[in-house]
């Protein structure tokens, strides 16, 4: 299969069919989940000897563990043996994986254990026959863990490029205190995985798509929530950033934390209760400080090509087909903070999911529909293309916060590894 | 409680949600599979007709009406984990406080709310009831919940258990203070879950 990869991404827009083809999902899960770095999960889900999660990876059943020694193995699901699927559970912690077929046991590090009757066979354990395949590079960022199919996949710090800043900046909030997954809510939406990424970029949508949240919260409690993308969100001091690689993200701090983000926050379930609480606790300054971090992050960033930072979330894109995806909002904790402070992460961390993202992906769906069309093909990323608003720093470009170019840097690195050889 | 009032006028402050609330819905988690002796039949069957009453007004979208049957120290709350735990540790799909659930309420009615137009057609359906006595006038209810769904040709079932604990209020009635529904795949994805389960 060879398109034209220069008619399909072009300058101001992309084909229809790179949403809706069968054919271009199929080599996607080949070009770009078994090429590049693939976001797979989060190390304080694994945080003993011998947890795991069992994830995909691209379409392939792994699982991630971590072994006796510490270290995190990404394993593919399937025997040896017959390819029987050896852990069928979502998480857990084994000392060992036994094959509910026939036995076949391995650690988690993926070594065979035990084969039972091994008599009758040539090789033997210590050959590394019976062991399970394992992904060939796997590394974490800060816990963050990826993997990747290709051997020569640069490293992974390399490849997050100027994206590691972001994260960088995600995780300093917080001093030495640790991000700790508290909880996962997983969504599966009818639309192709990079409506999601398309989106997370995009700061034109939010007036219109979250029209009903910012109703609500102005109508009930004044100008709260993201009111700041309400007027004209180009002329805020909000930004998009693009960076290599396919990375890019939209800044919405300087006008969410200027002054206050829990001010500008919509009441959540124990809000009262916390300010007064922590006030007697630690003080009216302090308390101002710890309030501020129980209120999301304000940078949504994507790593290309499946992991977002997105409020305090941390969110996972599984592609299960070219019109089905599973989204993962893993939702946190910090090891250093208050538990009710903490509690009150988790109500803030419930808010945009059911709030907000609902009408996104009702709107990803329908897109998902309407591209099915054939005689209308293209999808328009065309914003600020030409309106010469572009700064040119030294990691990526910074554009006005409605700017397409967020999108226009995923494509061209999707472009480029689709488009790669073998 | 009126769609106008939803809409217009600034809540007042919302207390009741702090570390012991959490640790008291987490008891009443873990106490579904511990029902006690079951009440007698004519307090079962007003109990009955009453969360009868609640589904038919979720089914029909009277949900002003609807929140007139919950107190005011309320809470609404949707697990991401079958197992029991304590909510104020973890992640959920809603815990919603009467302010919160309001919230949601107003988000329908400002015409807006794309998730839910078309909204989904629901019927829920309450069986296998149980009802016993937590304290004078505190009952508890569980019962098997199923909600049937239609929207944009997609027929789908959510299967539940349902929880309610409720609260007899002076000079008569019962009004519902918690309600929670335990999604029996809570853990697993799922689709467009932004009506009232």
């Amino acid at each position: 299969m060879s398109p034209d990869w220069d008619y399909l991404i072009q300058e101001d827009r992309i084909h229809r069919s790179v949403y809706t083809s069968e054919a271009l999902f199929r080599r996607e899960m080949h070009s770009i989940f078994a090429r590049t770095w693939v976001f797979v999960g989060h190390e304080s889900e694994i945080p003993a000897a011998g947890d795991f999660v069992t994830r995909r990876l691209g379409g392939r059943a792994v699982i991630v563990t971590r072994d006796v020694h510490g270290d995190v193995h990404v394993l593919f699901n399937r025997c040896a043996h017959r390819g029987a699927k050896v852990c069928r559970e979502d998480k857990g912690n084994a000392r060992v994986f036994v094959c509910p077929y026939h036995s076949w046991t391995y650690d988690p590090a993926g070594r065979s254990v035990s084969v039972p009757l091994d008599y009758a066979y040539d090789a033997d354990r210590e050959s590394g026959k019976f062991d399970l395949l394992k992904v060939a590079r796997v590394s974490s960022y800060r816990g963050f863990i990826f993997a990747c199919l290709n051997p020569e996949q640069p490293a992974l710090e390399d490849y997050l490029a100027g994206a590691r800043q972001v994260i960088d900046e995600w995780l300093d909030r917080y001093g030495d205190g640790e991000v700790v997954v508290s909880g996962t809510q997983r969504y599966r939406i009818a639309a192709n995985w990079k409506f999601v990424t398309d989106n997370q970029g995009d700061g034109y949508h939010p007036a219109y798509s979250h029209r009903s949240l910012l109703m609500m919260a102005a109508s009930r409690y004044g100008d709260k929530d993201m009111q700041y993308f309400a007027a004209d969100p180009d002329a805020s001091r909000m930004f998009v950033k693009a960076f290599g690689n396919g990375h890019y993200y939209l800044d919405q701090r300087p006008e969410m934390h200027a002054v206050s983000a829990w001010e500008l926050q919509r009441p959540q379930p124990g809000r009262e209760h916390l300010e007064q609480s922590l006030a007697e606790e630690y003080g009216e300054m302090e308390a101002k400080r710890l309030l501020e971090l129980a209120v999301g992050a304000g940078m949504n960033l994507t790593v290309f090509p499946n992991l977002l930072l997105i409020g305090n979330q941390v969110q996972l894109i599984d592609p299960l087909g070219v019109d089905q995806t599973d989204l993962y909002w893993f939702a946190t904790t910090v090891s250093n903070l208050p538990d009710e402070v903490n509690a009150m992460r988790m109500r803030t961390q419930e808010d945009f999911p059911m709030f907000g993202e609902v009408d996104d992906v009702e709107n990803f769906e329908s897109c998902q529909v309407g591209l099915g069309i054939p005689e209308h093909e293209w999808v328009d990323y065309s914003r600020h293309l030409n309106s010469g608003r572009e700064v040119v720093e030294d990691d990526g470009t910074k554009a006005p916060v409605t700017s397409d170019i967020t999108m226009r840097t995923f494509y061209k690195e999707w472009k480029r590894l689709m488009s790669m050889g073998g | 409680m009126t769609t106008k009032k939803l809409l217009q006028q600034e809540p007042g402050p919302s207390t009741y949600v702090d570390d012991d609330y959490y640790r008291r819905l987490h008891g009443i988690a873990q106490d579904w599979s511990n029902p006690g002796p079951p009440v007698a039949p004519d307090l079962h069957h007003e109990i009955t007709a009453l969360l009868h009453r609640e589904c038919r007004l979720l089914d029909d979208g009277r949900f002003e009406e609807w929140l007139d049957l919950f107190q005011e120290q309320c809470i609404y709350w949707v697990p991401s984990d079958p197992a029991p735990h304590n909510p104020g540790r973890t992640i959920t799909w809603e815990i919603q406080d009467r302010r919160r659930l309001e919230d949601k309420i107003a988000r329908y009615r400002t015409g807006f709310a794309f998730s839910q137009l078309p909204p989904t057609r629901t019927r829920h359906c309450l069986s296998n009831i149980e009802i016993w006595a937590t304290g004078e006038t505190e009952l508890r209810v569980r019962a098997n919940l199923t909600i049937h769904t239609y929207r944009k040709g997609e027929r789908g079932t959510l299967a539940c258990m349902g929880g309610y604990v409720l609260q007899g209020q002076e000079g008569g009635g019962w009004l519902i203070e918690v309600k929670q529904v335990n999604l029996i795949d809570a853990d697993q994805a799922q689709g467009n879950i932004s009506f009232m389960l």
